[in-house]
């Protein structure tokens, strides 16, 4: 009799649970390949993040060369195994929850704003020594969610103007306003870049990509001339990029030491843990200058290795997109693998001195807990598209 | 309916087309950064690899220690002390601390602080220097206040300072060394390689705040100190031959300076070599001569001042010993006396008949005593320095022997000693002498040659005919002290015959004896020339250059000792045998006696065993000297005045012929001492006791030069308080004596 009211109590935890996270049926599978390439590059970015990180530590925790590794082995294993519990959930439970998560992101990025300054920026919400996160790390997969969900639903009148274009210009707008009183460039760029690929897959018509543009460019001319001062701010900038070896600004230095640390790499590298440019040099080697470290110990193939990997990881995620059981998978897979591609593109981009230097990281690879997990969970959603999707030869 | 919403929701082919299209854009993206990587760490790898690798090491030297240079018995006569160069990097200093670094190094290092601060504005400057040759407290409180104040860029690093312990002692031989250790004259010039050694280098991984990392030093090339140098100066020789120098360089108003050099006749071997004026090599830009300095401040163009403090500083870096040339005059006749007697041209028993002068060509020459020697043989003409006589010799002995022999001693090439600057003579050949400069040359004129020179002939000339390379270093050691390489010269070639120096030797000899006694010293048989040269080069008349060249002992020469006084001013007048003679016969009886040179009594000296004490009160020391050794007594003077204002022995006392008076130079009470117990004590260590207590020995008894003898009595008793100078009569017993 006990055992019956006990079976039968697990039985409606089960049942109440399946009310908001929905398990996968059972006999699915992952997409192992895109399984190995994550696990690849998390240990492969655990291993380069020591390396570039202990000597941080020495000089400014210290002498705790652990300072950083310890805290992003824990949020690895963490984000294993959110990412694996990702994997498990129906991503159609999702999309119930995109409107929501969108308002408790606009919630999270308005409150940053009210959080004590750090670098001059409102980036962050602390709650003193429980968690440190960005809502912007949110921001973007709440925009992709919701963008998904909106395709799959009214991917017929994407081509209108009230379908189609308004209410993602209006999603991405707020959100790109509230980021740039943070300020944070980087997010608004990967979060816009997504959201626009996403429209562009989606279906919007291509007429309002050039109209956008048109728009983009005359705000600029608009912009340069009402606000000279912003346009000064922005100049040194970009003459940074042109000319890093000439800069003496903090941007150009930056760049000017990645490009020397990547430079003096070589083809095979120092060897792993003997970079040079680490030892203060090159500013912020655990986070957005990683991919330095990583070119000046492994030189030129250590460093395709990594571009080879993300590319590897792309074009599975990609896969998985177009095999996906219905377009909301789809456009949920193809926004989060080109959230982490986009990302990848322009971290290395700026490290090599290719792109302008606005701070970014490395995904797998740069110092930051919270990331690491959001990553990881989003890595779990595409596997379970992956799970529905039919990716058998064939068809 | 559910199906029909499924089949719509389907990817669509467009869909698909699209994502195909956003691949593609996306791997272009990555391919640009791809190449970019190529270009930056294929094709552009060594210009980046120069570029990190000058921020990322420092490559720094390490200097060698100069070697130290050391007397005969190994003193040290100048070293190299530790010191730091202080300097700062402003490119890895912070501008905020620029301030704190300037105020503070200004404040500690007394440089000024805007100057500092000018330095620290070079930002990309790795290395400016702020102040060097910096003492170690100093350096030590710019360590603490950099650590205090947590400053970057301030850095230390370690350097040398040359060093010489005795001030302006032996300073032209020794010469000086610039701002970066570099020797500038004297041996510090001629040997500087050696005393170099090599610098190290050695790279160090450095950091973003430009500190070394500790670790990863890589050593390129090792560092091997410089190697020190063993003189044949002797410190205390030196001493002697520098304080007679100068205290009659003073006397006789040297104006245009002096020079000394004392010389072991057999192996060259320098063992004293001074200038008058000396300097401080350890300021050699500070002018010693006041009032030349002060006439030259007054000048007020400024180009003709600092060419006027140039020359100045020049002359005053000279020595005159083998940098400049001088007419022997008649020290010379022993190089001509020499040459004929073994080309066998004149033999002992060649005579001579001076009238006071002589007509060669159409020139009437001189001799010094106007009136004539009248007749002479060989050796009076020598000792006479009959100029007629000598011109006779020469010009029997034709130019071209005369020039063999010259050249022969040495006279027509450098001499080989390892100073810088040497100068070789301005000389007449076989192929250009005219009669009439054969004749002067024969007694000292025409000829221009080096003190040096002058020196190492007359050294051949006494020793058996052997011409010595002089030189002043024995031995170069390593820094651990092993020897790395033996520097005495071998003989450059045997000039005259055993025989014929023998001959000259005894000239010499009985020149001193007889007629220079001012260079006579009781027991020590000094041989000695003078010379008195007319300087024919100078805008005034009657310039001269006052000689004297000593031999000692002339049975078996020692040393040479050449003394000359530049124009001569004083009161005693110039000549040679006057005014360089006591010096030459002052040093000898202090260095023979200190160089252990036995002290042999002809029968004629042993009448004065006892002898009566001279007054010297009243005299200069040199000369007080001279009196005493003249007697067969030596000096010891207390006191640091040049005149002597009493003595102990007072005038008129009998004491032992080689008893020491003391010479006090200054008024006070006599030193008294305390007689020590001689009782049972050997003759060797009586003798040593009491010559260092500076009392007097009469010996009694049993033979003092048998071995085994013994002090048996002694008086005064021991602990008596006597003054300095008393006699102690002390009676020796054979214990080994059986009746």
């Amino acid at each position: 009799m006990a055992g019956k009211a006990k079976e039968k109590t697990k039985f409606n935890i089960k049942q109440k649970l399946n009310k908001v996270i929905r398990f996968t049926e059972k006999g699915t599978h992952i997409d192992l390949p895109i399984l190995l390439i994550t696990f690849i590059l998390l240990a492969f970015g655990l291993i380069m993040l020591y390396s570039a990180s202990y000597v941080v530590g020495i000089y400014k925790f210290n002498g705790d060369s652990l300072h950083y590794i310890k805290d992003q082995v824990k949020y690895a294993i963490l984000g294993t195994g959110v990412m694996f519990f990702a994997s498990k959930v129906d991503y159609h439970i999702l999309r119930r929850y995109a409107l929501t998560l969108l308002i408790i992101v606009y919630a999270l990025l308005i409150l940053a704003l009210f959080m004590p300054e750090y670098n001059y920026c409102h980036r962050w919400i602390t709650i003193p020594g429980v968690i440190t996160f960005q809502p912007s790390e949110f921001a973007k997969f709440a925009v992709i969610l919701l963008f998904a969900s909106m395709i799959d639903r009214h991917y017929d009148k994407m081509k209108t103007f009230t379908y189609g274009v308004a209410p993602f210009i209006v999603i991405l707008g707020t959100i790109a306003g509230l980021l740039f009183l943070e300020p944070h460039l980087s997010a608004i760029v990967i979060t816009c870049g997504v959201g626009v690929i996403m429209m562009f897959i989606g279906g919007t018509d291509i007429k309002w990509f050039f109209r956008g543009a048109g728009i983009v460019v005359v705000a600029a001319i608009a912009a340069a001339i009402l606000m000279p001062e912003k346009v000064a701010h922005v100049m040194p900038r970009i003459e940074a990029w042109l000319n890093p070896e000439a800069d003496t600004t903090d941007t150009g230095y930056q760049t000017y030491q990645s490009i020397l640390a990547i430079g003096s790499g070589g083809l095979f590298g120092l060897g792993l843990g003997n970079g040079r440019q680490k030892h203060l040099h090159l500013p912020e080697p655990q986070n957005d200058f990683i991919f330095a470290v990583i070119c000046e110990e492994l030189g030129f193939v250590g460093g395709m290795m990594v571009i080879i990997l993300f590319i590897m990881l792309f074009l599975r995620g990609i896969y998985i997109a177009t095999r996906a059981k219905d377009k909301f998978g789809a456009m949920l897979a193809v926004g989060i693998i080109t959230q982490i591609a986009l990302q990848a593109f322009l971290n290395v981009g700026v490290a090599t001195g290719t792109l302008p230097n606005t701070g970014i990281s490395l995904p797998f690879f740069s110092e930051g807990g919270t990331s690491l997990v959001v990553l990881m969970a989003e890595m779990g959603v595409v596997l379970s598209v992956s799970r529905y999707a039919d990716l058998n030869n064939g068809d | 309916m559910a199906n029909n919403r499924k089949n719509q929701s389907h990817v669509t082919n467009t869909m698909r087309k699209k994502t195909m299209f956003v691949s593609f854009c996306a791997c272009l993206c990555f391919a640009i950064v791809a190449a970019n990587m190529f270009r930056i760490q294929i094709v552009n790898y060594e210009k980046y690899k120069t570029r990190a690798t000058q921020i990322q090491l420092r490559e720094t030297e390490l200097s060698a220690k100069r070697g130290t240079i050391y007397d005969a018995n190994m003193k040290v006569l100048a070293q190299t002390a530790t010191v730091w160069t202080i300097f700062v990097s402003p490119a890895e200093s912070k501008t905020e601390q620029h301030r704190t670094i300037a105020r503070g190094l200004s404040k500690i290092l007394e440089v000024d602080e805007e100057t500092i601060l000018t330095k620290l504005k070079r930002t990309s400057s790795y290395y400016e220097i702020v102040k060097q040759k910096v003492d170690k407290p100093l350096a030590d409180e710019v360590i603490r206040f950099c650590k205090e104040n947590k400053l970057s860029g301030v850095n230390i690093v370690e350097d040398y300072k040359r060093y010489y312990p005795y001030g302006d002692f032996a300073a032209t031989i020794l010469g000086f060394c610039g701002s970066d250790n570099q020797g500038l004259a004297g041996l510090e010039s001629y040997y500087d390689e050696e005393l170099t050694g090599e610098n190290g280098r050695v790279i160090a991984a450095k950091n973003g705040w430009g500190e070394d990392m500790g670790y990863g030093n890589e050593v390129i090339s090792e560092t091997r100190d410089g190697y020190s140098l063993v003189t044949t100066i002797d410190e205390t020789v030196q001493h002697y031959l520098e304080k007679h120098l100068a205290l009659n360089a003073e006397k006789h108003g040297a104006v245009e300076g002096a020079a000394g050099i004392v010389m072991n006749v057999k192996t060259g071997a320098i063992l004293g070599m001074a200038n008058y004026p000396s300097y401080d090599p350890n300021e050699p830009y500070a002018l010693v001569d006041e009032e030349l300095y002060n006439s030259i401040m007054a000048i007020t163009d400024d180009t003709q001042r600092s060419q006027a403090m140039s020359r100045a500083r020049q002359k005053q870096w000279r020595n005159k010993a083998v940098n400049d040339l001088y007419e022997p005059g008649s020290v010379f006749k022993i190089v001509t006396a020499s040459a004929a007697i073994d080309a066998g041209t004149e033999t002992l028993y060649s005579t001579f008949n001076c009238s006071g002068s002589v007509q060669v060509e159409n020139r009437t020459m001189k001799c010094a005593q106007t009136w004539g020697h009248g007749h002479e043989t060989f050796s009076q003409a020598l000792i006479n320095s009959c100029n007629p006589a000598f011109i006779d010799i020469g010009l029997t002995m034709g130019k071209d022997t005369f020039y063999d022999y010259f050249y022969s001693f040495g006279l027509a090439e450098k001499t080989g000693i390892d100073l810088p600057g040497e100068q070789n003579s301005l000389h007449y050949t076989a192929d250009n002498h005219t009669t009439v400069t054969l004749a002067s040359s024969a007694f000292g004129q025409s000829n221009k040659i080096t003190p040096i020179q002058m020196i190492t002939a007359v050294a051949a000339a006494v020793n058996g005919g052997n011409l010595v390379t002089p030189h002043l270093v024995s031995q170069m050691l390593d820094s651990e002290g092993n020897v790395v390489k033996d520097m005495t010269p071998e003989i450059r070639r045997q000039v005259i015959s055993e025989e014929t120096s023998e001959i000259i030797r005894n000239i010499l000899k009985e020149n001193v004896d007889t007629n220079a006694r001012r260079a006579y010293v009781a027991g020590y048989r000094v041989g000695g020339k003078s010379g008195t040269s007319q300087k024919l080069d100078t805008a005034r008349d009657n310039d001269y250059i006052a000689s004297f060249v000593g031999v000692a002992p002339c049975d078996d020469p020692e040393i040479a000792i050449l003394i000359l006084f530049d124009t001569p001013t004083g009161e005693d007048g110039y000549y040679g045998g006057i005014l360089a003679g006591p010096v030459v016969g002052a040093l000898m009886g202090e260095i023979l006696p200190y160089l252990g040179i036995e002290q042999v009594f002809s029968a004629e000296e042993q009448k004065l065993v006892s002898v009566t004490t001279p007054s010297i009160t009243g005299y200069h020391i040199t000369d007080a000297a001279v009196k005493l050794q003249q007697s067969g007594l030596s000096i010891k003077t207390v006191g640091s005045g040049d005149t002597v204002v009493s003595q102990y022995p007072a005038y008129g006392q009998k004491v032992t012929t080689g008893s020491t008076v003391i010479a006090y130079t200054e008024q006070g009470e006599a030193t008294m001492v305390t007689v020590p117990d001689l009782r049972d004590k050997t003759p060797r260590s009586v003798n040593s006791t009491l010559d260092a207590m500076g009392l007097n020995i009469s010996e009694q008894g049993a033979y003092s030069g048998n071995s085994g003898v013994r002090v048996q009595s002694q008086s005064p008793n021991a602990g008596d308080k006597v003054p300095m100078g008393t006699t102690i009569t002390v009676t020796y017993y054979d214990p080994t004596y059986v009746e």
